[in-house]
């Protein structure tokens, strides 16, 4: 486990933490909208794409009941967390785009509020580096 | 609490034209009648991938331009979903219009699309197609309305699914695996409607039967995965050698039938020639070698040859096709009814 000496604030279970947290809402949130099955779909579209990129990310689990980290925890806890956390960022990002790209403004109002706190949170950890 | 039920009702009616639906059509139509009960739109979009169609069920004063903004955000979305965009580039639009507001509040000739909801159709993680909703104002769906609008694509999803593996079943059913041309049972089937159509409206019908000629030969020299070859060629080239309107079809080993409706026996015995010239000139690879091969055709007629039913008509085909044999080979025979 990474975990940072000076701060000893946050560490890579912290950000699993965090994003763990996040990604559950937003499927309790989506999936009340447009229901598991589709979102599913939508998150197992988007880990295939950033996960070209950020290959721990094809470990996140997704079924109808919802989104597990397990994975992630037991074989990634030690990478950085700052790259723990663009992973997940970008993989946010990329759903939300497709949120937006699917329902023009209708999912994406329902979840920004949610969202964009917790990622300000996940970067002002990083930055405490 | 009121609202809620009666669109709850309104929801469970769609849900049930969508089940009780047969083809993709249907759907569309039956959806988009029920839709303007709970949503407001200017047009319903289907798209179906694996027919590559767009069906859109439209207000009926939508302009072109907005059509063309729907269809082409329904493929744009489609592609963000994953898909291949080249696939779609040949899509082909269905456009159904109905008058879904008042006159007075007719759309503007330059309406645009201002706001839309689209949803992936897809079962067991296939993306078999989308939906959506469209309108020409803006903010025009909630949350509420994709609440609604994602119960009815679960539904439409699974009854295409249904219709997929419906037409695999058809498709095997009807066609003979190896040479994809029609089976037997769907000869048989295609004769009883234009035997009827034949006898009862007065019509030309011929029937062509061809017989590959020496062909256990080819079988026995090269082994049957060769004679196989030669079997798909040839049903090529009877494919290439008919009308739109005629039905090629695989009669039993390497005997074949063609059912040519409206023809009489000069325009049959131009097809069967045609046919017979074209194998005659054909260089068939088998194996390592290369065969020159031939066929026998037989030909009958309604009502030239004065035949009672559809038996008698493939009865006198394959006495005609007998005679060809017995002639020689590599020739048409008409049926005579006096044999000499």
């Amino acid at each position: 486990m990474t975990k940072e000496a000076k701060g000893g604030k946050w560490t890579s279970d912290l950000v699993l933490d965090l994003y763990s947290n996040l990604l559950t809402e937003v499927w309790e949130i989506v999936s009340a909208l447009i229901g598991e099955a589709i979102l599913e779909l939508l998150f197992n579209l988007s880990i295939k794409k950033i996960g070209e990129k950020y290959p721990f990310l094809n470990s996140l689990v997704v079924s109808e009941e919802g989104i597990s980290l397990e994975g992630i925890r037991e074989t990634y806890r030690n990478l950085p967390p700052v790259d723990l956390h663009r992973g997940f960022q970008s993989l946010i990002n990329h759903l939300l785009n497709l949120f937006s790209a699917l329902t023009d403004g209708v999912i994406s109002r329902e979840v920004f509020p949610k969202v964009f706190p917790r990622v300000r949170e996940a970067e002002r950890l990083v930055s405490q580096k | 609490m009121r609202l809620i039920f009666k669109n709850l009702n309104i929801l469970r009616s769609i849900i049930n034209t969508i089940n009780t639906s047969f083809e993709i059509k249907e759907i569309v139509e039956s959806a988009g009648n029920n839709l303007p009960n709970l949503f407001e739109f200017s047009a319903f979009g289907v798209l179906w991938k694996a027919e590559s169609s767009l069906y859109l069920f439209q207000e009926e004063s939508c302009p072109p331009s907005f059509t063309q903004d729907v269809a082409g955000n329904m493929v744009r979305v489609f592609s963000v979903l994953g898909e291949e965009p080249d696939d779609l580039s040949r899509i082909t639009l269905q456009v159904e219009k109905r008058k879904l507001r008042p006159s007075h509040m007719a759309m503007d000739p330059k309406a645009k699309l201002r706001s839309y909801l689209v949803l992936p159709l897809a079962v067991e993680a296939e993306i078999m197609g989308s939906i959506s909703l469209n309108s020409d104002q803006p903010n025009a769906f909630d949350a509420q309305d994709l609440q609604f609008f994602s119960v009815i694509g679960y539904q439409m999803a699974a009854t295409l699914k249904h219709f997929q593996r419906f037409s695999t079943v058809k498709t095997m059913a009807i066609y003979d695996p190896l040479t994809t041309l029609y089976n037997r049972r769907y000869f048989e089937e295609r004769m009883i409607v234009e035997a009827q159509k034949s006898f009862y409206g007065g019509s030309f019908l011929s029937l062509v039967m061809v017989d590959i000629d020496h062909f256990k030969k080819v079988n026995d020299t090269f082994g049957h995965t060769e004679g196989d070859k030669v079997l798909q060629e040839i049903a090529t080239l009877l494919k290439a050698s008919v009308r739109k309107k005629d039905t090629v079809a695989r009669y039993g080993g390497e005997e074949f039938i063609l059912i040519l409706p409206e023809a009489g026996l000069e325009e049959a015995g131009m097809i069967a020639e045609r046919i017979r010239r074209l194998v005659e000139s054909t260089l068939f690879e088998v194996g390592q070698a290369r065969l020159h091969l031939t066929v026998s055709l037989g030909i009958s007629n309604f009502p030239g040859h004065h035949a009672r039913s559809k038996e008698d008509l493939v009865k006198m085909a394959d006495q005609a096709l007998y005679d060809a044999k017995r002639g020689g080979r590599n020739r048409v025979c008409v049926f005579h009814s006096v044999q000499g």
